[in-house]
């Protein structure tokens, strides 16, 4: 039930930001829709992991390493999402990048300024 | 009962919250914005926080650890937002009745 | 009109396919094979109790290198892309630098009472991968944010661009050495048998984990400065 829930969270982030970037005219607003979408994959990539009544796959306190196969959540899609939240924000620095770039060509933010490779 | 006074604070920082987001929503220009998007949500999370307190008396000292840095970080990065957008030039709505330092000596 | 209706459609269908996945999907009452592997291998064969750490950086660890090498290639690229417009030449580079104004007194004070925090928060991420939850990814990020702290509120200072390539660059040599020296002493490429396991649970545990995650936060701290570096003025 928990991961329907957190599964239909970031599945509603992601369509967020496909909404957003379609939208917006202004460059920064659609860097920001795609960071969106960004987040709501990690956020679902982890949802799935869940196990019924698990807990962080780290041996502590709270897990023995004797319970651990039964109580702990998948490790794989956390460790996945760990590099691709760090690797989203260097994407979104390039975005950036080429966002003053465009600007500095036409002085302007709007993505309509930019026709020469629509058909 | 103590966990009703930590339901009642978490549920003001909820409203706060949602006042922020409202209020990023409405507010006309930008310095009201941040105004909102900043402030609100500093004082929600502190009471979120200190609602918790009360769920886990053990997590006290940690709490107020991070009710401080919360209180540290937060006022400090909006100011240098704001103030960059004043010297950037960015207009205030006409609403707005201020007798305001020169754009280039904030 | 028709982009309205044709954004609607394509946002409508997206959202039809999400939510039978979302509705379809079914909680998993216990782990798959591999994953279940993983969990009772990490703790026995490395020694390390964070599990998803010693997937990072021993079982996936070729992976690892693959992520580091995309950082440093976006690293590359962001100053490459802002800096090759010319915004401002060589020379009234350093001008405008010296005539920018100070920053604000809230942001310098509040600055020197939250660098250090941020640095030892930082340190103490890193350090313990493989005990809690953290480890090099994750502390380098909270460096490249101390970083950032320190360059707005003294915008006058540059940043010394050798010593962060050089560091960067040691870091990354070490990391390498370290998986020839698994491959050749211990199990295979980045094993982290290299190093004495210790006690479980211990600070000096788990083999070359710790020493790993050090490189791998000294790496991602000194590539994210760049970028953030590369977009100053």
């Amino acid at each position: 039930m928990i991961s329907n829930v957190v599964l239909a969270t970031g599945f509603g982030l992601i369509l967020t930001g496909i909404w957003g970037m379609l939208t917006h005219r202004n460059i920064l607003r659609i860097v920001i829709a795609f960071s969106l979408i960004g987040t709501g994959t990690h956020i679902a990539i982890v949802a799935i992991g869940y196990v019924a009544n698990g807990t962080a796959p780290i041996i502590d306190r709270a897990l023995s390493m004797t319970d651990a196969p039964a109580y702990a959540v998948d490790p794989i899609p956390a460790a996945l999402v760990v590099t691709a939240i760090v690797i989203g924000l260097a994407v979104t620095a390039i975005m950036l990048a080429y966002a003053i770039r465009l600007y500095d060509s036409k002085k302007t933010l709007s993505i309509d300024a930019f026709t020469e490779s629509r058909w | 009962m103590a966990e009703l006074i930590g339901g009642i604070l978490i549920l003001l920082g909820a409203v706060l919250h949602f006042s922020a987001g409202l209020g990023l929503l409405r507010m006309p220009d930008p310095y009201t914005r941040m105004q909102a998007a900043t402030k609100a949500p500093t004082l929600g999370n502190m009471l979120v926080l200190g609602g918790l307190a009360f769920y886990h008396p053990g997590w006290t000292l940690k709490l107020l650890i991070l009710i401080y840095f919360v209180l540290m970080t937060n006022p400090v990065s909006s100011h240098a937002l704001a103030r960059t957008a004043y010297r950037i030039g960015i207009a205030m709505t006409p609403q707005s009745k201020v007798r305001a330092q020169p754009r280039s000596e904030a | 009109m028709i982009r309205r209706a044709g954004i609607t459609v394509v946002v409508a269908l997206f959202g039809l396919v999400f939510a039978s996945v979302a509705f379809h999907h079914v909680e998993r009452q216990s782990l798959p094979p591999l994953s279940l592997s993983y969990v009772k291998l990490v703790p026995q064969e490395l020694g390390a109790p964070n599990v998803i750490t010693g997937i990072l950086l021993t079982y996936r660890a070729f992976d690892t290198l693959g992520e580091v090498a995309v950082l440093f290639m976006v690293a590359a690229g962001v100053g490459l892309v802002v800096g090759a417009g010319g915004r401002l030449g060589a020379g009234s580079h350093v001008e405008a630098r010296e005539q920018a104004r100070q920053a604000s007194e809230i942001v310098r004070t509040g600055a020197q009472i939250l660098a250090p925090l941020i640095a030892i928060f930082a340190a103490y991420i890193i350090m313990n991968g493989h005990l809690s939850a953290g480890g090099g990814f994750q502390g380098g990020a909270v460096v490249a944010s101390c970083v950032m702290l320190l360059v707005l509120a003294n915008p006058w200072q540059r940043l010394n661009p050798d010593f962060l390539g050089s560091a960067e660059s040691l870091a990354g040599v070490l990391f390498v050495l370290i998986g020839v020296a698994g491959a050749i002493l211990a199990g295979g490429f980045l094993d982290n048998r290299v190093l004495p396991l210790g006690a479980f649970g211990a600070f000096f545990s788990a083999g070359a984990i710790p020493v790993l995650s050090v490189l791998l936060g000294v790496k991602v701290g000194c590539e994210l400065s760049v970028i953030i570096d590369g977009f100053r003025v």
